[in-house]
């Protein structure tokens, strides 16, 4: 082992998806810790980990109770988003863990907690790890008591890695938390919701007056809920639209619990694709949407981008807002090499590698994660082009956008955008989108 | 409420300092955990792996390889990361998971070398501890390991025991001591760790003496001597300028040093000299060896402790890592020179204003 494994397309896609090659399974292997795997490799090392993710709810604080470790990278977090004030810890040491003595401290931790706080919090979302998956820890009880003895909402989050690739992986899991203190509302029928981002859709996305255009009046994203008040409306909505299927758990709860119907999309760069699921969507709202000067828009922009720019070759990594295989696929179906993707391959992505495999066989599959990439030789590449994140790592002298900025970027406003970012990353301009 | 911390965040972990200690010597590292302890090690306590490729790996372990305890799943992980790697060793680095399903590390040693073919670290942190004690351990275990042979003293070759980024707020800092100790004049200085790679740790009978520059270093030095008769000193032979600039105004006042204790040793040690007489307490969050402490110097142990002795200490000036402020009440009438602790704050000197 002395060079990075990789896999053409061609050859991944005749392999099929249930002879994924081991060197592409996470499971099967140790996973490589590199600046490139930061964010997917931890769920609260960057970004919108579970701890952050949690403190989604308007005025709500967190409580972290675990060991020391769990919550020793929050200070960066915090620090980067002024959140410091709203993370509190409950350390437990070796005789906690033995004894789960830990569990009887949380009702007063949580007491003391809202006492320091200048405005008292609206919720204290406990956060648990690891130690308590294996404990077996009943934390839904120890939050109710815990709520009955300080009087305010205390919600469990679980940060649970042990489970990533179980039935509920913790950003799952903590999206179905931020949502679970919603109560039943009456309806308003020009009332919706958008799941599955923890920061807004970008300002100018077509959704939002697409939907106003159907009669959708009031349109909440958590994000944007200025207190748990307006959080709290979130229960009058007449319909829920799903952006990312981290959220299809939580949706499910919606319905259950408070009767609000749910409608996917996914996020797409292929603008023939995202035409189709607003069609679908108006279908389904019973609207007919415009879309077409925005659909020109985004192919303007591709347009405008190859012209200045010619038929660049890309590579795609998996840190950023996209799915990097379908990435892959709306560049090169616009006329764009991708020598390279960075990803997980899955059952849910596999089919645009055998898109891949018949428009472009050679591109070569890496994962970040395999312990082969501590070889990986950025000159063996052919790209000069790079998207994402951890492709930036692996290229830094190439030109390139990051691409995972926390303002979420859908549809064709999301495809003009990145255009547009290239395009200034390749005219030496930093990109400011 | 001990345990409960309202203003400050947790400190680097055992685990952080036992992968410090072992960042530079060329081996795989595994931290056996299902990743997020990784993500904590890598993406905040060791600034060295944002600068330099380097062999760090998360076992990824799920909740079923937890459950059932399947070590060999790891083992042969482990050995097809190592195969044709050129990597020199393998290091295994506990977290909670391991530490509650009491894995057995001295069993995981001997499979991993029995399948690598190669020497073995495991070290059973626990992540519940503070980075001193995993750094102590795996300093101890990289020594056990490596320093096997008696050799002879060579003449003016020192080592420097104890050196960690998350010990000295620079990644300079191995040059830093070794500067500071060829100016004293030492030929050779193999600051271990930062500096001084595996070929230097198996040399280490060699050198004259050893110098201990934070607590974490002293288990090693003591095996050190014990094992082949190296004498040890416990000393730090640099400070950050702008500390060291502090000090005559230090020198008149009553003052509190935080810091890893010998670090805060160091201050002490140097206002004294300015002024037998002033008044200097040393106090850390951290490890404080009894015998290098003096009368009134304490270790602190929670937040409120930390609040408590620090706001009725009628300290004049206290030296510190000025983001452990956030817990201080803001009327605090003492001033703060800033001597950051990357295990506490994940701040490098660069960052002082």
């Amino acid at each position: 082992m002395n060079q990075a494994y990789s896999i053409s397309a061609a050859e991944l896609a005749a392999r099929g998806k249930d002879d994924i090659p081991p060197e592409l399974l996470s499971s099967a292997h140790l996973i490589y810790s590199s600046p490139a795997t930061l964010a997917f490799n931890s769920p609260g090392a960057q970004g919108f980990g579970v701890k952050r993710a949690g403190l989604a709810v308007p005025g709500s604080v967190m409580l972290l109770v675990a060991p020391a470790c769990c919550g020793r990278n929050t200070a960066a977090l915090g620090c980067e988003a002024a959140l410091s004030e709203r993370f509190f810890y409950l350390m437990q040491d070796d005789t906690d863990i033995v004894t789960g003595r830990h569990l009887s401290r949380i009702p007063e931790a949580v007491k003391q907690v809202c006492d320091s706080c200048v405005k008292r919090p609206s919720a204290v979302m406990i956060c648990i790890t690891c130690v308590d998956a294996l404990l077996g820890t009943d934390m839904e009880r120890v939050c109710r008591k815990a709520s009955d003895y300080a009087g305010v909402p205390v919600v469990p989050c679980y940060m649970y890695a042990l489970t990533r690739e179980g039935r509920l992986p913790p950003m799952v899991s903590v999206r179905r938390s931020v949502y679970s203190l919603l109560q039943p509302r009456e309806k308003v029928p020009t009332s919706m919701n958008i799941l599955g981002f923890f920061s807004p859709l970008r300002d100018d996305s077509e959704l939002y007056p697409m939907l106003k255009s159907a009669g959708i009046h009031t349109i909440r994203e958590i994000s944007r809920c200025a207190d748990f008040a307006e959080y709290q409306a979130m229960a009058e909505a007449n319909f829920n639209l799903v952006l990312n299927q981290e959220a299809r758990h939580a949706a499910a709860d919606l319905r259950k619990r408070l009767g609000i119907p749910s409608v996917e999309l996914a996020r797409l760069y292929r603008t023939d694709k995202i035409a189709n699921q607003y069609r679908l969507l108006g279908q389904a709202v019973g609207a007919e949407f415009d879309d077409a000067p925005y659909r020109e828009k985004a192919e303007q922009a591709i347009e405008n981008f190859r012209t200045k720019h010619g038929r660049r070759t890309f590579a795609v990594g998996e840190w950023l807002n996209a799915d990097p295989f379908e990435l892959a696929l709306a560049l090169i179906g616009n006329g764009f090499s991708v020598s390279e993707i960075f990803g997980t391959v899955g059952g849910s992505n596999f089919v645009y590698v055998k898109k891949i495999a018949a428009l472009s066989p050679d591109t070569k599959i890496y994962s970040n994660l395999s312990p082969t990439m501590m070889f990986y030789d950025g000159k063996l590449s052919a790209c000069d082009t790079v998207i994402g994140r951890d492709a930036m790592y692996y290229h830094p002298g190439l030109p390139g956008v990051p691409w995972n900025e926390e303002r979420q970027p859908f549809g064709y406003a999301g495809v003009t955008a990145l255009f547009a970012a290239l395009a200034d990353a390749l005219s030496g301009k930093e990109s400011a989108r | 409420m001990k345990s409960l911390l309202k203003h400050l965040s947790p400190f680097a972990p055992d685990q952080s300092g036992a992968v410090s200690a072992l960042f530079e010597f060329g081996g795989l590292i595994a931290i056996c955990d299902a990743g997020g302890c990784t993500g904590n090690i890598c993406g905040f306590d060791e600034p060295r792996w944002f600068t330099r490729r380097s062999a760090i790996f998360s076992a990824g372990l799920r909740d079923m390889d937890a459950i059932l305890g399947r070590d060999d799943r790891l083992v042969a992980k482990l050995k097809a990361a190592m195969d044709g790697s050129g990597l020199a060793f393998s290091a295994i680095i506990g977290t909670p998971v391991p530490a509650i399903i009491a894995t057995d590390f001295k069993a995981l040693k001997r499979m991993a070398e029995k399948q690598t073919g190669l020497p073995s670290i495991t070290v059973a942190t626990t992540g519940t501890r503070h980075y001193d004690v995993g750094a102590s351990d795996a300093w101890l275990e990289l020594f056990k390991t490596f320093t096997t042979e008696r050799r002879p003293v060579e003449s003016g070759t020192v080592g420097v025991l104890g050196a960690s980024p998350l010990d000295f707020p620079t990644l300079d800092a191995g040059n830093l001591l070794s500067a500071a100790l060829e100016k004293e004049g030492w030929k050779t200085v193999n600051c271990y760790g930062m500096g001084a790679g595996l070929d230097a740790v198996k040399n280490a009978s060699a050198v004259e003496k050893n110098i201990v520059v934070s607590p974490a270093g002293l288990a090693a030095a003591k095996y050190l001597k014990m094992a082949f008769g190296t004498p040890y000193e416990v000393r730090c032979p640099w400070l950050p300028k702008h500390v060291l600039a502090a000090l005559p105004s230090l020198a008149v006042k009553k003052t509190l040093v935080i810091h890893q204790q010998f670090a805060a040793n160091a201050v002490r040690d140097a206002i004294l000299k300015r002024n037998e007489n002033s008044n200097v307490t040393v106090a850390s969050w951290f490890m404080m060896e009894p015998e290098f402490m003096r009368e009134d110097d304490f270790r602190i142990d929670s937040e409120e402790a930390f609040i408590e002795a620090i706001t009725n200490g009628g300290y004049d000036e206290v030296v510190c890592d000025s983001r452990l402020r956030a817990a201080l009440p803001r009327d605090c009438s003492f001033n703060i020179i800033d001597f950051p602790h990357f295990a506490v704050s994940g701040r490098l000197l660069d960052e002082v204003k």
